[in-house]
């Protein structure tokens, strides 16, 4: 919702500033309780980046909130500093940097952990700044006296002061925290944010370096936070020492969630009910402390019912009155696979281009793959023994075993996801032994999942999106202003995977509503859309009905030409069709390798392992 | 003050301190470890076993039964919560769990403040163990002597509930693996609601037991989670001895570095917890398993 | 508050026509608000703050914020009740009042005073916002909020800001009239210094010279003022400090500062916490059995600590501003009891004394005035007369706007000396003001402008 048409969102901020003066005090709202709720906003935009965005919810906060804070008031209070502005903006950076050195240490672990580190970091903030640094921060008394900012134009000098006044300079500020917040959503980096908050996993697995990006998520934050900081001394002509308290988190966390994660404007929206209920529990109706009881009520029951708070349940309930969401496709759309499967492959194949990594020129044949002595030990389980293997350029190789020969555990180590116990692995001449999998990825080896590993809350087109900008940006990089549309090659690259993968017709459908078998072919292209050399299947026919592994063993014959590619899978049938040589796996051992045929006749595959499986010969 | 007696005291200081932190963080970690849920009200219940044993003391004039009070309400509270509410988060992401158990928690802390003012409350120790004893190298209260024991005690009812009997070794595997209990055919929903409740009757009891050493107010919850979070971090999320052993040593910090400056202690413990975290992510007693 | 943008030459109005002047799109924002904005009203005084917006009306709005909850809400409630008592006498033209501010009828200058109320907690960020407001909406001619030194110093500078006189609820540390001072805000009650200087007399001729004394230290300017005033004035008799505990606010548990106060060896334990912290310190301090071996004294008095700590005051010393029994000797006191109780059905406190005296000599600054108009007002109250207060005659000093009032030492009795259930102090000594106070430039005030 917020990529439709290009500055629309931008527009409707600058005319909701421009004309809240003029409908607000009708509504009631004083010009400081305005100026409040635009501080709380702008707070919350580097807030929802992190938890709405990226899916990592801290309740440390105030830490940067006062960090930001106590350094611009000290700047223009103690020290004499003249310029508020700037002050801001340094307040802001000294922000950001301690939000860099904590996200280090934080971010070191996810979820329920990192939330317990942050109030833990912002208890010990707030012990900091009464007691070591009483000097600087005024202990509790805080720091009195922040100028407003003014602004000498040459011609005239602007004064911002209190009440409507401020709110120009403050409105002005939010302005330019939501122009700069919408850059960051909709750039390369936002999108990898969004993959990190759906499937951390995954956004590993298709070469992007979570952990940067999660700082850079937590950094970002931290300069919100700090600029917003500063600017409640500007705001209150006096930075209050609250403001490193745990109290500020919580009110900033449940503001997000009652406004609506995700949405940018939601801490916005949360800040206004939260203070008008405020004032309205506690002045009209009389209610002296019991106001925080009512909004904790109303707190649990919007995290409870509704998931997107008030700016999504809006959404939502647009959606339902347009129509928009009202026609989901139906669940088992077989009519329209079937209509696709009609369409030759062959001619799609031929439609498909080639991998656009480049080979390494020169060697298009010879091993592309080579793993020597690959053992897997957990505690006393013996997963895999000694495993000698080697796949060559072009080739597509199958690999069938019954459950528990340790054929995933031999994927995961191929894919470094797991890490032998000993043994190497060399990928295009490069030992990758204890690589991580981003960078092996990067190097141009992935894998489709057994179990589906998608970006669950996002469409079919930005879950290859995704994918694709690992190849086309590498790993780690930080345009945290360049549009998602301008990167060169992007949209051809996924175009080219929607063709390979069938999905031409649904890139826009969110991949909730998807079909079982779509999913399926989606989960193979986000693998291939990273443009891999080397693409390992882990079972892609796994829960299909027959006449979707038919479909979908096509599929895979038009997307190995020109790959090279490993199989995983049960369907010995679709296997011996589709590979060129296939390796047989028993009890963490090869137990033998050769072409289909010479598998199906081996005798001792079929004593020790066709034998076994009738079933899955006859299905 | 720092001498040889001031260091005896306050490393016995420690101990009592650490003994109560170590029983309400078992409970929030007990419950974390089987439910994967981290109960951010566990403060707040805590709060409530005092206020429920001090209405139950101010009815009866009985310590005994004012503990039984504390810890059954909360314990039904506990069971009560995880029914209507905990349970539909169950397959919700970490971040709404943490949402609505944060939101409970506030609106517990209200309810109370709503009741009982803001005034403090006062549950005075039972006659028995009122006064001072001398321990030879310090004098110390009777019944935070008590409480020493009475913790003890109450960590060794949940060791054996946990190791011995056939719940503890389903809720100990759910903590190794919650698939394989899943697929196990134990009814899983019936374990979560039962653990939910033995984690929050601990959180009661403690606040019961800690009730006549400190006076009892809606926030007395607050600081103690946060405290608690740091024993979880350092002795390993989900590990019932990682969280006494987290419990002694945070109790051990606080109290040692108060004899040098008391206005470090916090400071202290939090850098403890950092160091931890560096050196071993998981905490002392953890495992890689849970996230 | 937008009448102020009418008033010619202030530095605010000048700023926003040259704002207009440049008149950039979002920026223009500002007009509409601007002209909805009343009128300048009838008195031929310039527009300042709430003045003349907050008594164009029949009533005046005074905004109070007082802590209701945490540490402080005790004797937030009961500073609550004195304000709640004065501006009913105030309304009603009560005799007390009148004995203090003579020109009184009822109401001030014939408006009836109204009055809204906000739970500080005793943050200051939360009064600063409360108070903000009442100034913006309900356009209070008065503010008033303490029972913390730090919301008292964050008043202060919001009423210089906002130009609304603050009289400052309970407030003990030097800074609220010393170098945190404003031309705005005024203090009825005295301070940290004050304290120390009036009780270590007392100490030194009850216990002796040359002692080893322990402090409890509450982590805030307040307690450090009070704990260093203790040590300089205690020091001239040849006492040491054997340790100093500082703890943070609302600390809930005190058992590692008590045991290295019982491992100190200290013969008189100096306790200088406030509020539930002061009840909750002294309460385990007794049962560690610190008290069984040393003395205790609570420089600054808590109100309610007797009673809550039960028993645990008894030979205690403590300065106080107030104190119910000296009813004997003050008549207006006698006064005060009687209506006091007669309504809230306790003696009140000196945290209701103090803000019933500070609303009540507000009153007649105004009356003196003759007019809301903030500058005369407080020029009224700088003129320094002798005023009638509770406690005698007091007057403020212009210099940095401090009352200099007596101080009264109090010792807890002993449960057998006890006439009634709240005979819980007996008064030792009521020492005049005027030499107790450091000189008015000690604490490096500047007060600032008028407009």
């Amino acid at each position: 919702m917020l990529k439709q048409r290009p500055y629309l969102i931008e527009f409707l901020t600058a005319a909701g500033l421009v004309l809240a003066p003029f409908v607000l005090p009708w509504l009631g709202f004083a010009p400081n309780t305005v100026n409040r709720i635009l501080v709380w906003g702008l707070f919350g935009l580097g807030f929802d980046i992190l938890f709405g965005f990226t899916g990592l919810l801290s309740f440390g906060q105030s830490a940067f909130y006062g960090t930001g804070g106590f350094v611009a008031a000290y700047l223009l209070t103690r020290a004499g500093f003249p310029y508020v502005a700037l002050a801001l903006v340094i307040g802001m950076i000294a922000a950001a940097a301690t939000g860099y050195l904590i996200g280090l240490i934080a971010l070191r672990r996810t979820g329920i952990y990192f939330a317990m580190i942050t109030v833990a970091i912002a208890e010990v903030f707030f012990f900091v700044e009464f007691n070591p640094l009483s000097d600087f921060t005024g202990g509790e008394n805080g720091l009195p006296g922040v100028p407003t900012p003014s602004f000498n134009l040459g011609f005239t000098t602007l004064h911002f002061t209190t009440g409507w006044s401020l709110y120009q300079f403050l409105a002005l500020c939010y302005f330019i925290g939501v122009v700069i917040a919408l850059r960051i959503v909709r750039s390369p980096v936002g999108a990898v944010f969004s993959a990190i908050r759906d499937n951390p996993l995954r956004a590993t697995a298709v070469g992007h370096n979570i952990h940067g990006y999660k700082l850079t998520a937590f950094v970002i934050a931290a300069a919100y936070a700090g600029f917003a900081g500063g600017l409640l001394g500007v705001l209150q002509a006096f930075m209050p020492p609250d403001a490193f308290t745990f109290d500020t988190s919580g009110q900033l966390v449940m503001q997000t969630a009652i406004g609506g994660r995700g949405t940018l404007f939601g801490p916005l929206v949360g800040a206004a009910v939260w203070l008008s209920l405020q004032d309205f529990l506690q002045a009209a109706l009389g209610l002296g402390a019991a106001w925080k009881l009512v909004l904790g009520v109303v707190f649990v029951l919007l995290v409870c019912f509704l998931r997107r708070g008030i700016i999504g349940g809006l959404a939502d309930l647009y959606g339902l009155l347009t129509g928009q969401r009202g026609v989901r496709e139906p669940d088992e759309s077989e009519p329209e696979v079937v209509a696709v499967a009609s369409t030759p492959h062959a001619a799609i194949a031929a439609a498909a281009p080639t991998p656009v990594r480049p080979r390494p020129a020169g060697s298009p044949s010879g091993p592309i793959l080579q793993a020597k002595g690959l053992t897997k030990r957990y505690g006393g389980l013996l997963a895999n023994s000694d495993i000698d293997f080697t796949v060559n350029h072009g080739e597509l190789r199958g690999i069938i075993g019954p459950n528990g020969a340790g054929k995933s555990t031999f994927f995961k180590m191929l894919t470094c996801e797991v890490h032998p116990t000993s043994g190497t692995i060399l990928f295009e001449g490069r030992d990758i032994t204890g690589m991580n999998v981003t960078d092996v990825c990067q190097l141009g080896l992935t894998k489709s999942y057994q179990v589906n590993q998608l970006f669950a809350g996002l469409t079919v087109r930005e879950n290859l999106v995704i994918a694709a900008l690992s190849g086309l940006r590498g790993k780690f990089r930080l345009d945290l202003f360049r549009s998602i549309d301008s990167i060169p090659g992007l949209s051809e690259r996924v175009q080219q995977t929607l063709e390979l993968v069938n999905l031409t017709s649904r890139p826009d459908t969110p991949v909730s509503e998807l079909a079982y078998g779509e999913k399926r072919r989606l989960e193979i292209g986000l693998a291939l859309a990273t443009s891999p050399s080397l693409l390992l299947l882990d079972e892609p026919l796994a829960g299909m009905s027959p006449r979707e592994r038919v479909e979908t063993v096509k599929l895979l014959k038009s997307i190995s030409q020109g790959r090279t590619m490993i199989i995983i899978d049960h369907d010995m049938d679709a296997l011996f069709e589709l590979a060129e040589r296939v390796t047989v796996l028993q009890e963490g051992r090869v137990l033998v390798e050769g072409t289909p045929e010479e598998i199906k006749n081996n005798s001792t595959v079929q004593e020790a392992y066709l034998g076994g499986v009738h079933g899955v010969l006859a299905a | 003050m720092i001498n040889w007696p001031n260091f005896v005291s306050q490393l016995f200081n420690g101990l009592a301190l650490g003994a109560l932190l170590a029983l309400i963080s078992s409970g929030l970690t007990i419950i974390y470890g089987t439910l994967g849920v981290l109960n951010l009200a566990h403060g707040a219940m805590f709060m409530i076993g005092g206020y429920a044993g001090y209405v139950a003391y101010s009815y009866t004039g009985s310590f005994i039964l004012a503990v039984i009070a504390g810890s059954l309400f909360v314990m039904v509270l506990g069971v009560a919560m995880e029914r209507i509410i905990i349970r539909h988060f169950y397959h919700r992401p970490h971040e709404d769990q943490l949402l609505v158990t944060f939101g409970l928690g506030i609106c517990f802390v209200e309810i109370v403040r709503l009741i009982f003012t803001s005034q403090s409350q006062v549950v005075p120790p039972p006659a028995l163990l009122q006064g001072i004893t001398s321990l030879g190298f310090l004098f110390y209260p009777t019944y935070r002597l008590a409480v020493v024991g009475i913790v003890a005690v109450a960590l060794g009812g949940l060791f054996l509930i946990l190791y011995r009997t056939r719940l503890g070794m389903i809720v100990r595997a759910g903590i190794e693996d919650s698939v394989m209990v899943d697929s196990l055919g134990i009814n899983v929903y019936r374990v979560f609601m039962i653990v939910f409740g033995i984690g929050a009757m601990a959180a009661g009891f403690a606040g019961i037991i800690n009730a006549p050493v400190v006076s009892l107010t809606p926030g007395v919850g607050d600081d103690i989670l946060v405290e608690t979070f740091v024993v979880v971090v350092i002795g390993g999320v989900g590990s019932f001895p990682g969280a006494i052993l987290g419990g002694l040593i945070a109790g051990e910090i606080i109290s040692i570095t108060s004899m040098f400056n008391p206005g470090y202690a916090y400071v202290m413990l939090f850098a403890a917890m950092t160091l931890v975290l560096v050196l071993r992510p998981h905490g002392l007693l953890g495992t890689q398993g849970r996230e | 508050m937008s009448t102020k943008d009418f008033r010619p030459g202030s530095a605010f109005n000048v700023s926003r026509r040259t704002l207009l002047q440049a008149g950039a799109g979002l920026i223009g924002g500002t007009v509409l608000p601007a002209s909805i904005a009343s009128r300048a009203f009838g008195e031929d005084k310039p527009a300042i703050g709430t003045f003349p917006a907050g008594t164009s009306g029949s009533s005046a709005f005074i905004g109070i914020s007082v802590p209701r909850t945490g540490t402080y809400a005790v004797q937030g409630e009961d500073e609550l009740k004195g304000y709640q008592l004065a501006i009913e006498h105030i309304n009603s033209g009560h005799e007390l009042i009148k004995k203090i501010s003579p020109k009184t009828s009822k109401g001030v200058l014939g408006k009836e005073l109204k009055y809204g109320v906000a739970d500080s907690a005793a943050k200051p960020n939360e009064a600063v916002q409360a108070q903000q407001r009442f100034i913006s909406e309900n356009k209070a001619v008065m503010i008033t909020g303490g029972t913390s030194s730090a919301v008292a110093v964050a008043l202060n500078k919001l009423a210089q800001r906002e130009k609304v006189i603050f009289v400052c609820g309970i407030s003990g540390s030097n800074d609220t009239t010393g170098k945190d001072c404003v031309r705005y805000g005024f203090r009825q009650n005295f301070f940290g210094q004050t304290a120390a200087a009036a009780i270590a007399p007392v100490l030194i001729k009850q216990f002796g010279k040359g002692k080893k004394a322990a402090y409890l230290t509450p982590d805030y300017t307040y307690g450090h003022t009070v704990t260093k005033s203790m040590q300089d004035f205690l020091a001239q008799a040849g006492w040491t400090t054997v340790t100093n505990q500082v703890s943070p606010l609302g600390a809930p548990d005190y058992s590692s500062y008590l045991l290295n106060v019982a491992n100190s060896g200290a013969d008189v334990l100096i306790n200088v916490n406030w509020g539930h912290d002061a009840v909750l310190s002294t309460q385990q301090a007794k049962q560690f059995g610190v008290l069984d071996r040393m003395k205790l004294v609570v420089p600054y008095q808590v109100p309610f600590i007797a009673r809550e700590t039960g028993g645990l005051m008894q030979g205690v010393y403590a300065a106080t501003d107030y104190w119910w029994t000296i009813e004997d000797k003050y008549p207006l006191a006698k006064l005060f009891n009687d209506t006091f109780e007669k309504k809230f059905g306790y003696k009140p406190e000196w945290g209701a004394e103090n803000a019933y005296v500070s609303f009540a000599h507000w009153a007649r600054m105004v009356e003196e005035a003759g007019s809301f108009y903030p500058p005369d007002v407080i020029k009224a109250y700088e003129k320094g007369e002798t005023i009638p207060s509770l406690v005698g005659d007091v007057h403020y000093r212009p210099e940095d706007h401090q009352c200099v009032r007596p101080v009264i030492i109090v010792r807890g009795k002993m449960e057998k000396e006890m006439k009634n259930k709240e005979d819980y102090y007996e008064v030792v000594e009521i020492v005049p003001g005027d030499g107790l106070m450091q000189k008015p430039d000690a604490f490096g005030c500047h007060l600032g402008d008028y407009t």
